[in-house]
């Protein structure tokens, strides 16, 4: 408790629209460069898990090797997941953060 | 990730056999190193499931019907073990809760998978003992890649690769044991590479 001035407190009615569209908003499925995983195998498993043609698969595998991560895929939170779970079985470096 | 290596006559390749196979000639010492290293690989993940915090006394029935770990409210953490750590990584990069919540719900999953791969990958190769042509059917060539590719994961976090480019061992002092892992790591990349084309197409 300070001695700073008081100031009045207004309902929050902006607060809880920003809180109403994070719980909307998607969050997204990120595949990080690592010096291990053949570049053929990332393109392999991008075509294989998001069924991906083999031109966007290879586009998102130079996009992780030379800018050092890509976003692979965009949903709800239990869907990056899942997708986060599968490329850590296929043995990619995945994370998911919010969109 | 590594560039590809050119591509000289080598030694083992897989290639498209009948139908949906693959299949790999493999010498006598190929098939022994590839089974050595596909059960220390299941040692590994043996260790993993027994260092697992909250595992208590097993359980066989509770473990069969996965049941065991259900109310366990021991947060997990990230395996000691880099190798290990590398097959398990953090889901959640600035969330240490969730990351641990992910990692309780889906780590065990995930290493009862790895275990069946290289089980699969293991057993197959009990076929051609002695050496000889190993034919694999889809299913099987699946687990292959999966297990080619922990087993690169583990030797190349032991053998400290970080960067792309990085020659393999080129810091290690002249008798670091792991110097004799270096001609696997790069066998095994080879290998891994031509099943990867030969189930591409």
């Amino acid at each position: 408790m300070t001695s700073a001035p008081v100031e009045v407190d207004r309902p929050d009615v902006e607060g809880e629209q920003e809180t109403a569209e994070q719980t909307d908003r998607p969050w997204s499925t990120i595949v990080w460069n690592d010096p291990i995983n053949l570049m053929s195998y990332v393109t392999y498993v991008f075509e294989s898990y998001f069924g991906y043609p083999r031109t966007k698969a290879h586009k998102l595998m130079l996009d992780v090797h030379h800018r050092g991560k890509a976003v692979v895929a965009h949903g709800s939170r239990e869907e990056m997941e899942r997708d986060v779970s599968a490329m850590h079985a296929y043995g990619l470096w995945a994370t998911l953060q919010r969109a | 990730m590594p560039f590809r290596k050119d591509k000289r006559a080598v030694i083992a390749a897989f290639t498209h056999g009948p139908g949906n196979s693959v299949l790999v000639d493999l010498r006598a010492p190929e098939a022994r190193l590839l089974a050595d290293l596909f059960g220390d690989l299941l040692e590994l993940l043996a260790e993993e499931g027994a260092a697992r915090p909250g595992a208590g006394p097993v359980d066989p029935l509770a473990a069969q019907l996965g049941l065991d770990g259900l109310g366990d409210d021991t947060p997990a953490a990230r395996p000691d073990d880099p190798a290990l750590a590398r097959l398990f990584p953090d889901a959640y990069p600035d969330d240490p809760d969730a990351t641990a919540e992910f990692r309780r719900y889906t780590q065990p999953d995930l290493t009862t998978e790895r275990r069946r791969r290289a089980t699969v990958a293991l057993e197959s190769l009990e076929r051609i003992k002695g050496g000889g042509r190993l034919s694999l059917i889809a299913a099987e060539a699946a687990a292959w890649l999966g297990a080619l590719n922990d087993l690169r994961l583990v030797l190349g976090t032991r053998l400290e690769i970080t960067a792309d480019e990085q020659d393999p061992g080129e810091g290690f002092g002249p008798n670091d044991p792991r110097t004799a892992y270096v001609p696997v790591y790069y066998y095994l990349g080879y290998l891994q590479e031509t099943l990867v084309e030969a189930l591409a197409g």
